[in-house]
């Protein structure tokens, strides 16, 4: 039986598919078979970051109204062989396409099959936000250091601690960039937690690779010698439930000398 | 059977602020009502009297005192300032034990959770940005204020706000509201240990916690001790 997990953040456009792709690709490069679910029905993009846009056939809404079985709609990432597939957003209807309760049988159906559902939420706090989490059985939340998303960040986890089913939700610090932190210009790690007060899962460093790879439709997180690449590939280790010590960011800035040394040794 | 008739259903004491009527807690209220409407036409007044009404055990509604208190006031020298009764419902008396009763919370009041309390409030931990507490009595924060708090709801004017950190984006107590913006010269620049209350000017101002002591001594229902 496998566990699932929703990726949510309240505010749009904190990383919520990215992260999702991205944590989704690293458990599936750690070995385990996952299956991510694009629930943003109308406004889907999970299918673009990984790159399987053309490869959809048949959707989420077209599962949950019957028209085709759940292994006929999921579109398998053939990087890895049997081990990730996506289960897309219908782009066509939209959040009321479908119920907490259909999405909580779906997600039920496929923790049989494989060890990670990955649940990418869309922004709000409507339906779209209660179909994503009605089958989870954790919660990671995204943010980024600006106080708007911190804001919203802390909405949700308010609604995430009222669902029952649900472990307390974990905090990932999404696009840090090192010197607004150390300028103070914007929220510090420490500030974030302390106010939200929450595990932190990890932090991803800003990165513009990030930008161009998901345009390229390759995950970041399959380049090993990119910063973001790496706090994603670390949360991914802590879901597995190894005990990674935070990457400081100072080491960050040592590791990228080291490269450059590194680079000019050879 | 004289002997009852000649008890005197209504007692006249008067007093320094008035006349106080002792209304006889046993006998039928229809008659205490005909002997009440005799008794105020009986007497000769001049000016006004202040009257105030004693009902001893005997349990009256809402409608009942109006009666009483239209009655009396039917001679235009009497006005009643205060009925007194040594009873009250069991809902009304546990509400007022609720109310001054303290609720305790412990956790996060995040952004769009309100927490409300008919008495006192005790929260240990943060109230978030829009996160909203609201209290009929005052409201005690162990954490970081940093939402909304809404202390004697039910108009209580005496009701304060405490907080190991006073950071709050609006505060009310009872009809008066305060933002908290930077205009306002009240503001420390660490707020901790601070206490906002009704100042005699009206207006919600703050002080360090150590001055509610002498502010608001009723708050403290400690007794005895050296």
């Amino acid at each position: 039986m496998g566990e699932a997990i929703v990726v949510t953040s309240g505010k749009g456009g904190v990383g919520k598919t990215t992260t999702t792709a991205n944590l989704g690709t690293a458990l599936a490069l750690q070995g385990k078979k996952v299956c991510l679910i694009d629930t943003d029905i109308g406004l889907r993009n999970l299918d673009v970051v990984l790159g399987l846009e053309n490869r959809i056939i048949y959707d989420l809404v077209d599962v949950v109204e019957g028209r085709c079985r759940v292994g006929q709609a999921l579109v398998k990432d053939k990087r890895f062989e049997d081990r990730l597939f996506l289960l897309p957003a219908a782009q066509t209807a939209d959040k009321l396409a479908v119920s907490p309760e259909q999405m909580k049988e779906l997600v039920t159906e496929l923790k049989r099959e494989y060890d990670y559902i990955l649940i990418d939420c869309p922004a709000g706090i409507e339906q779209g936000y209660q179909n994503a989490v009605a089958g989870a059985d954790r919660a990671i939340v995204v943010t980024t250091p600006e106080i708007s998303a911190v804001r919203d960040a802390d909405r949700i986890i308010g609604l995430l601690e009222q669902e029952e089913n649900i472990e307390p939700p974990k905090l990932i610090i999404n696009r840090i960039k090192r010197h607004l932190m150390d300028s103070g210009e914007a929220l510090d790690v420490n500030e974030i937690t302390t106010h939200l007060s929450i595990d932190l899962l990890g932090i991803v460093m800003d990165d513009e690779n990030v930008i161009s790879s998901s345009n390229k439709g390759e995950p970041v997180v399959l380049n090993p010698a990119n910063r973001a690449a790496t706090g994603y590939r670390n949360i991914a280790r802590r879901i597995l439930g190894e005990s990674v010590p935070l990457m400081s960011m100072d080491e960050q800035k040592k590791g990228f000398f080291g490269k450059l040394k590194s680079l000019f040794s050879k | 059977m004289t002997q009852v008739t000649k008890k005197q259903l209504v007692m006249i004491k008067g007093t320094k602020s008035g006349l106080v009527l002792r209304l006889d807690d046993q006998c039928a209220y229809s008659e205490l009502i005909s002997e009440l409407e005799q008794k105020v036409r009986d007497e000769a007044l001049e000016g006004t009297t202040e009257i105030q009404l004693h009902l001893g055990n005997r349990f009256c509604t809402d409608e009942q005192v109006k009666e009483l208190i239209n009655c009396v006031q039917k001679s235009p020298h009497l006005r009643v300032t205060k009925v007194q009764s040594d009873v009250i419902r069991v809902e009304e008396c546990n509400r007022l034990i609720r109310e001054s009763q303290s609720e305790t919370y412990v956790g996060i009041v995040r952004s769009g959770q309100v927490l409300k309390a008919e008495g006192d409030l005790v929260i240990i931990g943060d109230v978030n940005p829009n996160g909203k507490a609201i209290a009929n009595g005052n409201i005690f924060v162990l954490g970081r204020l940093k939402g909304i708090a809404h202390a004697g709801a039910g108009g209580n004017h005496d009701a304060v706000i405490a907080a190991s950190w006073l950071e709050a984006t609006h505060l009310m107590i009872a009809d008066k509201v305060e933002t908290m913006t930077d205009e306002l010269t009240v503001l420390s620049e660490r707020p901790e240990m601070e206490c906002a209350y009704i100042h005699r000017n009206g207006f919600i101002a703050i002080d360090r916690l150590q001055e509610l002591r002498i502010l608001r001594p009723n708050l403290s229902t400690f007794k005895g001790g050296s």
